[in-house]
């Protein structure tokens, strides 16, 4: 680790209050702790429901986490009141899931792709602004008789495009996907990750991407992390996490891709993952995946397996692999 | 050579939109003039408005302008010929009014003797000429020079008084013109104060939510669950101005309906992904409000502001008509019901006129509503 990480996110935990329930709250994201380094791409995957947009939405401060901290570039942003957030946010954008949603429809794509420079740069003149937006129109593939339109007018792959341009504009250091890719079909899905890449090599972005199948995050990201309800089972580089899945659920997970080849799909001898993920709002104790595991001990009913260092560079939360000297604070995945 | 040729496409063509460019409201009014009782319903509004707001200009007479003379004379006239070529019409109350060929009131004619024994009274047409109006049968019959009883043969229409003229000579339509001016004015008023006091208090309500949300709402409640008419008597009393007093009340009531939608609509909106995007963006509430909120809850808001005004228009009338509205000479759609309702039997036009004024505006404004909400609903969109 010679350079500072972009960011470092440390025990990062956010409870929901359920309505109407006194005390008890969902446990979206709990004691989450992972860094990125400069111009890399992290994944995060995991099943629905499992927290990962909310710890996407915890990290860019959509909402106020519970405990933990989240550093960009060395300033604490997690505890930072919402006034001193402005420098911060222009460092940070969003791409969202749903491009049919996350475009205000009563706006014409100028208005849409402005709203960061309005929001940011006050002083920044109507022409200035029209010529930013031109420009970055077109670095998304659209032109600028585009800019006129209405959100509702463009297909989903140019929609997504837009919400490209909007969160790009800002020249951020760090772009969330949150699932950018799963709304849309196969053969716009390709074409949205191969421009995702090329502004990452042209602008020197750092992405956390986030996806529920593990397939297109093997494609894009340099390192991988797993989550399963609210906390990350297991860590390590994009490739690693293929050939040698260490925990039980992300054998499950690489299991329940699906083979385009039937002959070798026949060939698939374990199951994939069986049963529904249970409550956030009251985990299973001990190992929370332990009511599913197929290698499920009596231990893991009990004890919460820390997040380890079982191989080198890559970290995993399972007793299976829990190395006796395991000091959970020295969590590294370099 | 096959039948079939591939067609050459270009990045340029696949990136083109190929529909014509058409804003929100554009869409709007394309689906809303596909539905004719929501079309008939504009036109009507757009006639009652150029009615109430041009009509007083055209017309000669003021809406207080009197003449007891001419006091309950209807648009239609059953008139009998008088002997030098013009008409006679007999009032309900036994005048008899010289009537031109072309309609014009020309005036009354002048009593004479009254003779009590046949039951008689002779009426002076000029110098030289009496005619007799026989009153000992009902209904009164002008006596023909042969002295016999003729009845009303011909109907002509008033042209001086189109639709005639209340028990006091004053002409109805003129005074439909005012009455439906204030009528449209009590909407407007109520309609745009209810407008932006519903939609901000409401739009903060659902903005903050939680406690300051809970709080804000059941005042609401509170407000809505004390009638209208109490608000209007009890202003009425310390104002002494009747049209004042109940924009006051419909002010200060009807906007609990808007703030509650309002609410719904911000609630439901804030969890959409565009505003939490605008929120990852660092935009202000101010902007995130204004520019994505409100504009999105459009729909709903006219929606309620279009069903708002016919019963903003209804109390109006309905209070006038009791008689804690608008303050006489000054016409009001409820008032002048009041007034025709001492001479109902007599001369029922003076009741349904106003009756019929308050129906069409309350029609017109419905169906507009009716037709907004089918055009503002993007699941109809075709």
């Amino acid at each position: 680790m010679s350079e500072r990480p972009l960011l470092r996110v440390t025990n990062l935990t956010k409870h929901f209050p359920v309505r109407g329930g006194g005390r008890r709250v969902v446990h979206a994201v709990d004691d989450v702790t992972f860094h990125i380094d400069r111009g890399t791409t992290f994944g995060l995957v995991g099943e629905s429901g499992c927290g990962k947009s909310s710890c996407a939405r915890t990290i860019i401060r959509i909402y106020d986490p519970t405990s933990g901290s989240v550093e960009l570039d060395g300033q604490e942003i997690a505890a930072c009141p919402a006034r001193e957030l402005m420098p911060m946010r222009r460092r940070m954008q969003m791409i969202f899931q749903d491009p049919y949603a996350s475009l205000n429809a009563r706006m014409t794509v100028r208005d849409i792709i402005a709203e960061p420079l309005n929001a940011h740069f006050a002083a920044l003149s109507r022409a200035q602004a029209d010529e930013m937006i031109f420009a970055m129109l077109e670095k998304v593939g659209l032109t600028r008789e585009h800019a006129n339109r209405y959100a509702h007018e463009f297909s989903g792959g140019q929609r997504q495009r837009v919400g490209i341009a909007r969160a790009l504009i800002l020249r951020p250091d760090l772009v969330i996907c949150d699932e950018p890719i799963s709304a849309l079909d196969v053969s716009i899905q390709a074409q949205i990750v191969n421009m995702l890449r090329d502004f990452q090599q042209e602008l020197g972005l750092t992405y956390l991407f986030i996806a529920h199948d593990l397939s297109m995050v093997r494609y894009v990201s340099d390192h991988v992390g797993v989550m399963y309800l609210g906390q990350l089972v297991e860590m390590c580089a994009a490739d690693e996490i293929y050939s040698h899945p260490l925990h039980p659920y992300t054998q499950g997970l690489l299991q329940s891709i699906p083979i385009p080849d039937p002959r070798l799909a026949r060939l698939k001898t374990a199951s994939g993952l069986e049963g529904d993920l249970p409550s956030p709002i009251d985990p299973p104790a001990g190992c929370r995946f332990h009511t599913r595991c197929p290698y499920a001990m009596a231990v893991c009913a009990l004890e919460q397996p820390p997040l380890c260092e079982a191989a080198p560079g890559h970290c995993v939360a399972c007793h299976l692999h829990t190395p006796r000297n395991c000091d959970a604070k020295s969590v590294s995945i370099e | 050579m096959s039948q079939w040729e591939r067609v050459q496409t270009n990045a340029q063509d696949r990136e083109r939109i190929w529909s014509v460019p058409r804003t929100f409201a554009g869409d709007v009014w394309f689906r809303f003039r596909k539905k004719p009782t929501a079309l008939a319903g504009f036109l009507i509004v757009v006639f009652l408005l150029c009615f109430a707001v041009f009509g007083p200009y055209l017309s000669p007479y003021g809406y207080s302008d009197q003449s007891r003379a001419l006091a309950n004379i209807p648009p239609i006239l059953s008139v009998s010929d008088a002997p030098d070529g013009n008409y006679l019409y007999v009032t309900p109350a036994l005048k008899v009014i010289l009537i031109g060929r072309d309609g014009k009131l020309l005036g009354q004619l002048s009593k004479g003797k009254d003779d009590e024994t046949l039951r008689r009274i002779a009426y002076t047409l000029d110098a030289q000429t009496e005619v007799y109006l026989d009153y000992s049968q009902k209904p009164a019959m002008i006596l023909s020079a042969e002295g016999e009883r003729t009845p009303a043969s011909k109907q002509v229409w008033n042209t001086t008084y189109l639709l005639g003229t209340d028990q006091l000579g004053r002409d109805i339509l003129t005074r439909l013109m005012y009455g439906a001016r204030i009528s449209l004015m009590v909407a407007f008023v109520a309609a745009t104060i209810n407008m932006v006091i519903g939609i901000l208090y409401g739009g903060i309500a659902g903005f903050v939510g939680g406690r300051a949300d809970a709080v804000m709402m059941r005042v609401v409640d509170i407000i809505s669950t004390i009638p209208l008419t109490l608000y209007v008597i009890l202003i009425k009393v310390t104002l002494d101005n009747g049209l004042l007093s109940i924009i006051i009340a419909l002010s200060s009531v009807y906007w609990v309906d808007m703030a509650r939608v309002v609410r719904g609509q911000v609630l439901s909106l804030k969890q959409q992904e565009f505003v939490l995007a605008s929120r990852a963006i660092g935009s202000s509430n101010r902007t995130i409000m204004l520019t994505h909120l409100i504009p999105n809850a459009m729909g709903p808001i006219l929606v309620t502001v279009t069903m708002l005004i016919p019963s903003a228009i209804f109390v109006e009338a309905f209070m006038s008509f009791i008689g804690i509205g608008i303050a006489p000479p000054m016409a009001s759609l409820g008032t002048m019901c009041n007034d025709a309702m001492e001479a109902l039997r007599s001369n029922p036009y003076q009741l349904f006129l106003p009756a019929l004024v308050i129906c069409l505006i309350m029609f017109a404004f419905n169906f507009v509503g009716d037709g907004l909400r089918d055009a503002l609903d993007p699941k109809l969109k075709k």
